[in-house]
């Protein structure tokens, strides 16, 4: 299981101002639990996000999975998965590919790896969509797709950064549904992070809000 | 305390990118052989005696004053015209829809491939004493100063009506809606909305023309006349014909100084202009009524008689000549010519590619590395070639320094080429590479290097057509077996008769197709472009 321990950041803007983003933060999450992080824009949830990723130092703290220090482990062998708010899709590759990524750097055959992607796309409703380019999807298939490319690898820990927030109500309720699934139904760790109190509440089982650098128990 | 639990994870953030001051070794050591110690060298031997004697020798004498003099009025009689016909015509490409505008916006590039030598020819076939228009006309333009202004303005017009087009796009269309709201007609909302957003650009483009004007050297030597060449010209007739080192090396050191301040400017500039584009701009529309059909003509006319005019009269005369000229393509110089040609560019782009490609990934970081990649652009050819020949006289005829040379020359276009695309490139791709189970390396190769290819290809073109058209080094440092497209050009207009002219031209048009391959590379467009900037296209060689 995650577990964060006393992280603390600091952001520096160029004229040297200083914002207390997370201060000496305790954070833990069970095997197939949901854990929200609220907060405003600007907060440090994504800092916090992409500091358990691995993808941005903390100044002080660390993060332990399954008992484990991941302070000299790079994000690419974490074993987490961290879907961007913006989806980060690649727009070089196509659907398949993008999906298939994860599973070519884990040295599976391209063959291989393309043909977990079309079973991952069919169970996606997106087998249609394989050879697709990413910018022909609508949003929500986009969202689907970047679901998909996290999920294939089976990772240990999912960090979801506000997944819904590019999208108008009506789609955000149904896909909100089918993620909580999709992820109950991998049975992995995750970490929401989002500015909507009610799509938390409607997915997770504890929450947070992070303010000042603090997070504080909201259920 | 806090020391003690910092969290030490090497491979957050900064290790997104690969190692910067590794990939920055090969470029730099590059730069400070082929670039800084000839040019360090070139002071040793310009300034013998103190910097200032050194000055007012050459001030003094009326022949050199009158070169120098004459360079800097011919560049800024250049800006100013490039300028006021410029600007109209980037207005009206940038603000009228017309059918063909796209082409004609993809044509503004074909000056910057076409060599200064095909374009020197080219103003020769239009104005000279048997041109298409000279004769005709009854003008005899040579040795007055207005073959090399019409020759500067056919490169460096299309430069500037590219940056006006550039800038006016980035001009926000809700401020001049709320200034037209405000009351201001269409005039007054250019003058206190678009101007000032141009102005920086246009100062940008315009240091560009100065250097390119100043420093040029291929349209000087053929257009220029005894009386109207410049220093550059100056420079080389001193070394290859007088063999006047020191008195080169000053010269060459004062054009150093004078080019100087212009250069920082320019690099200034560039630096602000690298901020995003806005989103918002000003959509063309459709020309609506006789006023704005006659200003595209207008605009359309402009082009057509300072950039394409010398393109066609080329292609006209050679085929006026009949078959027989064709001939000279077929003859043993030629096919030498073209082989060194060929395969001194090859060479020239594959080293140039690794070196702006080392050099693009180093800079990412580091407004210096990244000031370094212009250094080339801002000092010319001429004076890149003395100092090597000052600095190496046992390598002056060695193909491995003219090669290098060539790619010290063309590796700034792939630089910077690929630095935009760098800049353009969303950071979260790479974050998303790496937490899917990519390394740095394979971030690199599976993420970063496709989606920049088509800007790497871009710079490798610009690199290629700098390396065919290139003139001003292998005049000093190639050897008669070394022959190029370029120098046998040169050799052909030297030697007497009609047939050797129409020779020329001939060979001229075998260099502009092979300059167009290049071309149709740079304008082929991507599947789907980043953000790739209009900076590499800002810039061209000034050989």
């Amino acid at each position: 299981m995650l577990d964060v321990q006393g992280v603390s950041k600091t952001f520096r803007d160029a004229d040297g101002a200083a914002w207390l983003l997370a201060d000496r933060l305790d954070l833990s999450v069970g095997r197939g639990q949901i854990v929200a992080v609220l907060g405003p824009s600007g907060s440090g949830k994504s800092t916090l996000l992409k500091i358990v990723a691995g993808l941005e130092p903390s100044d002080a703290g660390s993060i332990f999975f399954d008992g484990a220090d991941l302070a000299r482990v790079p994000p690419e062998q974490r074993g987490f998965a961290l879907m961007f708010q913006d989806f980060a899709l690649f727009p070089h590759l196509d659907v398949c590919d993008n999906v298939a990524f994860g599973l070519v750097e884990q040295r599976q055959s391209r063959r291989d790896a393309r043909a977990r992607a079309q079973e991952m796309l069919a169970v996606f409703g997106l087998a249609a969509h394989a050879r697709s380019r990413i910018w022909t999807l609508s949003g929500g298939e986009q969202q689907r797709v970047a679901l998909a490319r996290a999920l294939i690898t089976a990772p240990r820990l999912l960090l979801l950064d506000e997944p819904f927030s590019s999208l108008d109500a009506g789609l955000r309720a149904g896909l909100r549904e089918e993620f909580v699934q999709r992820i109950r139904a991998a049975g992995m760790a995750t970490v929401l992070v989002t500015h909507d109190e009610s799509e938390a509440r409607a997915m997770a089982q504890r929450g947070y809000r992070l303010t000042g650098g603090k997070l504080h128990s909201l259920w | 305390m806090t020391r003690l639990i910092r969290s030490a994870n090497p491979y957050a953030q900064g290790a997104v990118a690969l190692p910067a001051l590794a990939f920055a070794a090969l470029p730099l050591m590059f730069l400070l052989l082929m670039l800084l110690a000839p040019l360090l060298r070139l002071l040793l031997e310009g300034v013998s005696d103190s910097p200032l004697d050194m000055l007012r020798g050459l001030w003094q004498d009326d022949y050199l004053r009158w070169r120098v003099v004459w360079s800097l009025v011919q560049a800024l009689v250049t800006c100013f015209a490039a300028l006021l016909l410029g600007l109209p015509v980037a207005w009206v490409l940038a603000r009228y829809a017309f059918s063909g505008r796209t082409l004609v916006l993809r044509l503004l590039m074909l000056p910057f491939v076409v060599p200064t030598l095909v374009a020197a020819v080219g103003v020769l076939a239009l104005w000279g004493p048997r041109g298409l228009l000279g004769a005709p006309l009854g003008l005899s333009l040579e040795e007055t100063p207005w073959l090399l202004l019409y020759g500067n303005l056919f490169f460096n017009l299309c430069l500037v009506v590219r940056a006006g087009v550039d800038a006016l796009g980035q001009v926000s269309a809700s401020r001049v809606a709320a200034a037209r709201t405000l009351g201001a007609t269409p005039w007054r909302a250019f003058w206190r909305i678009e101007w000032p957003a141009l102005l920086p650009w246009m100062a940008s483009a315009l240091c560009l023309v100065f250097l390119y004007s100043f420093m040029g050297f291929g349209l000087a030597l053929i257009l220029g006349g005894q009386r109207y060449a410049t220093v550059e010209v100056e420079i080389y007739t001193l070394v290859a014909h007088e063999l006047q080192l020191a008195q080169a090396g000053a010269l060459a050191v004062a054009m150093l100084l004078l080019t100087g301040a212009v250069a920082l400017g320019y690099a200034a500039l560039e630096q602000r202009l690298s901020a995003p584009a806005r989103a918002d701009g000003v959509a063309p529309t459709r020309p609506d009524g006789l006023r704005h059909w006659c200003a595209v003509a207008a605009a359309l006319a402009v082009l057509l008689f300072f950039c394409a005019a010398p393109v066609i009269a080329i292609l006209l005369r050679v085929a006026s000549a009949g078959t027989a000229v064709w001939a000279v393509l077929l003859e043993e110089e030629t096919l030498l010519a073209l082989w060194n040609t060929l395969r001194f560019t090859l060479v020239a782009t594959l080293l140039a590619t690794a070196l702006g490609l080392t050099h693009a990934l180093a800079a990412r970081r580091s407004v210096w590395l990244r000031a370094a990649a212009l250094l080339p652009f801002l000092v010319s050819p001429v004076t890149v070639a003395l100092g090597l020949l000052l600095l190496y006289p046992q390598w002056s005829a060695s193909l491995l320094l003219l090669v290098s040379a060539y790619a010290v020359l063309a590796y700034p276009f792939v630089a910077k080429s690929i630095g935009a695309a760098l800049d353009s490139l969303p950071h979260n791709l790479l974050q998303a590479a790496r937490t899917l189970g990519a390394s740095p390396w394979r971030c690199f190769w599976r993420v970063t290097l496709p989606l920049v290819a088509p800007s790497l290809r871009r710079g490798m073109a610009f690199a290629a057509a700098t390396a065919i058209g290139e003139f001003a080094v292998t005049l000093f440092l190639s050897r008669p077996e070394w022959v190029t497209l370029t120098t046998l050009i040169y050799q052909r207009l030297g030697r007497p008769g009609d047939a050797n002219r129409e020779a020329a031209m001939a060979l001229c048009a075998l260099l502009m197709a092979l300059a167009l391959a290049a071309f149709s590379l740079i304008e082929q467009p991507a599947a789907r472009p980043l953000r790739a900037g209009v900076s590499a296209s800002r810039t061209r060689s000034h050989a």
